[in-house]
């Protein structure tokens, strides 16, 4: 389809190439689809209560019309250019290439989307959604709280009341997001159940839509949940993926060797891969949460690495870690948007099928990433990128200096400030803490 | 004979509503668990949904969703589900069934778990999120039909025409209306639509109809009673035990059930 993009304002025509009106639409078929019932092979589906049974019916429908629909996207375009930034830059990380010696390393920089990681994308294309649906509130869940930021921030935009769930863990520690939630006009609502983390959001934030269905949207916010959410969330994200497909064609003049993105529920990860997924000499590693201990149960949020088994969980079949039963157990890491006890079912059939590798780095590994991607380029990236970014250091010096390998940052670091200060904070810090706080 | 059946039958006869009452097993402990269950059969509830605790009881309200992380807390295993059942369900006549969410019945294996949900004397089950569309994938409604167990399915005030005809197709002893488009929690009042919405269920299902959530008081069962033919209450006996002193509180429940049953008179 011919993407006729329309440039914001008078005169601002400086129109980037990705842009231009040769791009691909985000909104495109591979082989790892869902079928029509929203089933990724034996993953995915929509195992929900009657009570969401018509809701998700009637948004796979309006989802599926919106997409035939030209000006849906060229409205979609027109913020991701003009509101969020887009296109993000495709960076080649020298130094840091230099200092691994080996495969060159690329970075796609989704902290520099407005608001600050890839949530955004997702959030504008849904908050459109909802507008042609007619609904007046948003309900989203969140973990690290970038997902609960963007969903204010549209929101605030569009002019939809706003409703975020947070497990009181990650309220606690992803503070400065709750913060500008609040300040966005967003209410953001701790979870005290079971694990007090993002799955237990999830659950409050499906129990919510149950009870006010009629005027809210559920704005979910990784490719999760069930169908048509993981497709939808990925579509949206794909532009990520379909810029890289670009401008490593201009930078490089071909395709890369290597795709490396951190996995929470797997938004930004799909994002990137969806574009290469049919390209087969493309090489993708989803990276998960090691935490402190990866063959402890509740010391990690590793569902591929050996203690995941598959379920059936907040309406959708995929891996979670879980005991013998089904009880589904607690989740360590140290970034609050990996620490989620499953995994998007799209992610579960591309493990199946070895299309993607999924590998883990601990919690030690992150922060010795993030401060060195900070040190080398100047790149502050969030805990969850970090992932991505400390694997690619394991990865790099293996490869010859002929290999490119593109790093998904998805998100940079400034909400991270206090978790980082408690682990690298100096004196200094710790007395401004103090004075701050009397 | 479905024993379902037999009590719908004998409910009919004696011209009046059914009632039916939940347990959360391992909720606050197993043996408590199971004097509730006990105390339910001596006052003479017709039904009563024995739910397998489980860690995200998504269509649950905050009453159940802390007895499920309760009863999850304190290892409550399908297992010990499973026995409960047994040694209850095999010498009364009263029809006792499961309730839970897929992912508990999927982990034990769906014909292992209709199987031995069988054997242990159980005569149907809810599994609210398990919804007919996901059949073909899970034949789950299958393996409970060869093991004699009716999966009794479960309506919405959402549901669409559409969606109540497909499910009249299925159902099977008795259809679970949900009052309110809600979780699961005791509430003062019915809510306003409640009868307009029982009505449009019946005009596409001649099942038995059994009314739930929000339902707390002998009252509400008198006004149910023309409209449905089972009134389900969940979450207002688990207030009761919470909220009684401890030696009182199976003393309390007993009460309460008896003014409910003799509402349905
Ligand atoms: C910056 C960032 N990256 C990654 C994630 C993980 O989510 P997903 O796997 O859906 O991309 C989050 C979630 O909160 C995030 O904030």
């Amino acid at each position: 389809m011919v993407l006729n993009f329309k440039v914001g304002g008078e005169g601002t025509s400086f129109s980037p190439h990705i842009f231009n009106n040769h791009m691909k639409s985000i909104f495109f078929k591979t082989e790892y689809d869902a079928d029509n019932y929203g089933h990724f092979g034996t993953f995915g589906g929509r195992y929900v209560p009657e009570m969401l049974m018509p809701a998700l019916e009637e948004l796979a429908a309006v989802y599926d019309a919106a997409k035939q629909d030209p000006d849906f996207l060229q409205e979609l375009m027109d913020l991701y250019k003009n509101y969020d930034g887009r296109p993000t830059p495709l960076y080649f990380a020298k130094n840091l290439t230099k200092q691994l010696g080996g495969a060159k390393i690329y970075l796609k920089n989704e902290g520099l989307n407005h608001t600050g990681a890839h949530k955004i994308n997702h959030c504008l294309g849904q908050a459109l959604l909802a507008k042609r649906m007619g609904k007046k509130r948003l309900i989203a869940e969140t973990g690290a709280g970038q997902h609960g930021l963007a969903t204010a921030t549209v929101a605030a935009k569009f002019g939809f009341a706003c409703t975020v769930y947070m497990g009181a863990v990650d309220y606690e520690r992803q503070r400065p997001n709750v913060f500008f939630m609040e300040l966005l006009g967003a209410t953001v609502v701790p979870v005290e159940h079971g694990t007090k983390r993002l799955k237990d959001a999830v659950t409050a934030a499906l129990q919510d839509w149950i009870s006010n269905v009629d005027d809210s949207y559920y704005l979910l916010g990784s490719a999760l949940g069930p169908h048509p959410y993981p497709s939808m969330v990925r579509d949206f994200q794909s532009i990520i993926g379909l810029e890289v497909k670009e401008q490593i064609m201009e930078q490089e003049g071909r395709l890369p060797d290597y795709l490396v993105a951190c996995v929470g529920g797997g938004s930004n990860a799909l994002g990137l891969f969806n574009a290469f997924l049919e390209n087969k000499e493309v090489c993708m590693i989803g990276v998960e949460a090691g935490g402190r201990d990866i063959t402890k149960i509740g010391e990690h949020a590793a569902r591929l690495q050996s203690a995941g088994k598959i379920g059936v969980v907040e309406g959708y079949k995929s891996y979670f870690l879980q005991n013998d039963d089904g009880q589904v157990q607690s989740t360590h890491s140290i970034s609050a948007g990996l620490d989620y006890a499953g995994i998007g079912p799209e992610h579960a059939l591309l493990f199946e099928q070895g299309r993607v590798a999924y590998h883990a780095v601990s919690d030690a590994q992150v922060i010795a990433a993030l401060q060195l991607l900070a040190q080398t380029e100047g790149v502050i990236p969030a805990l969850e990128s970090a992932h991505a970014v400390a694997y690619a250091i394991k990865l790099a010096p293996t490869l010859d200096d002929e290999k490119i390998m593109v790093v998904n940052v998805s998100g940079r670091g400034d909400k991270d400030i206090f978790i980082l200060g408690d682990i690298l904070g100096d004196e200094k810090w710790k007395n401004y803490l103090k004075k701050k706080s009397q | 004979m479905n024993k379902i059946d037999a009590q719908l039958k004998k409910i009919k006869s004696q011209n009046r509503i059914g009632l039916m009452t939940h347990i959360v097993v391992g909720y606050p402990d197993l043996a408590t668990s199971k004097n509730l269950l006990k105390t339910m059969l001596e006052v003479g509830v017709d039904f009563i949904e024995l739910q397998i605790p489980f860690s995200d009881p998504l269509a649950d309200g905050p009453t159940l969703m802390v007895a499920n992380q309760l009863a999850v807390q304190h290892n409550t295993s399908v297992r010990q589900s499973m026995e409960l059942m047994a040694a209850v369900s095999l010498t009364t006549s009263t029809p006792i069934l499961f309730m839970t969410y897929f992912n508990i019945v999927f982990n034990y294996g769906v014909a292992r778990f209709c199987q031995e949900a069988s054997q242990a004397g159980c005569s149907g089950l809810i599994v609210p999120d398990m919804p007919l569309d996901e059949e073909r994938y899970e034949g789950f409604i299958e393996q409970a039909e060869k093991f004699d167990l009716y999966v009794i399915r479960t309506l919405a005030p959402s549901s669409t025409p559409k969606r109540l005809r497909l499910n009249a197709q299925l159902a099977k002893g008795f259809v679970y209306f949900a009052g309110r488009q809600a979780t699961t929690g005791s509430q003062r009042e019915l809510d306003n639509n409640l009868f307009s919405n029982i009505k449009k269920v019946k005009q596409y299902i001649d099942k038995p109809v059994a009314v739930g959530f929000g339902i707390s008081k002998p009252e509400h069962i008198y006004e149910l009673k023309n409209h449905a033919e089972i009134a389900v209450l969940g979450s207002k006996v688990v207030n009761i035990y919470h909220e009684s002193a401890s030696d009182m509180a199976i003393k309390n429940v007993k009460i309460f059930l008896q003014s409910l049953v003799d509402a349905t008179h």
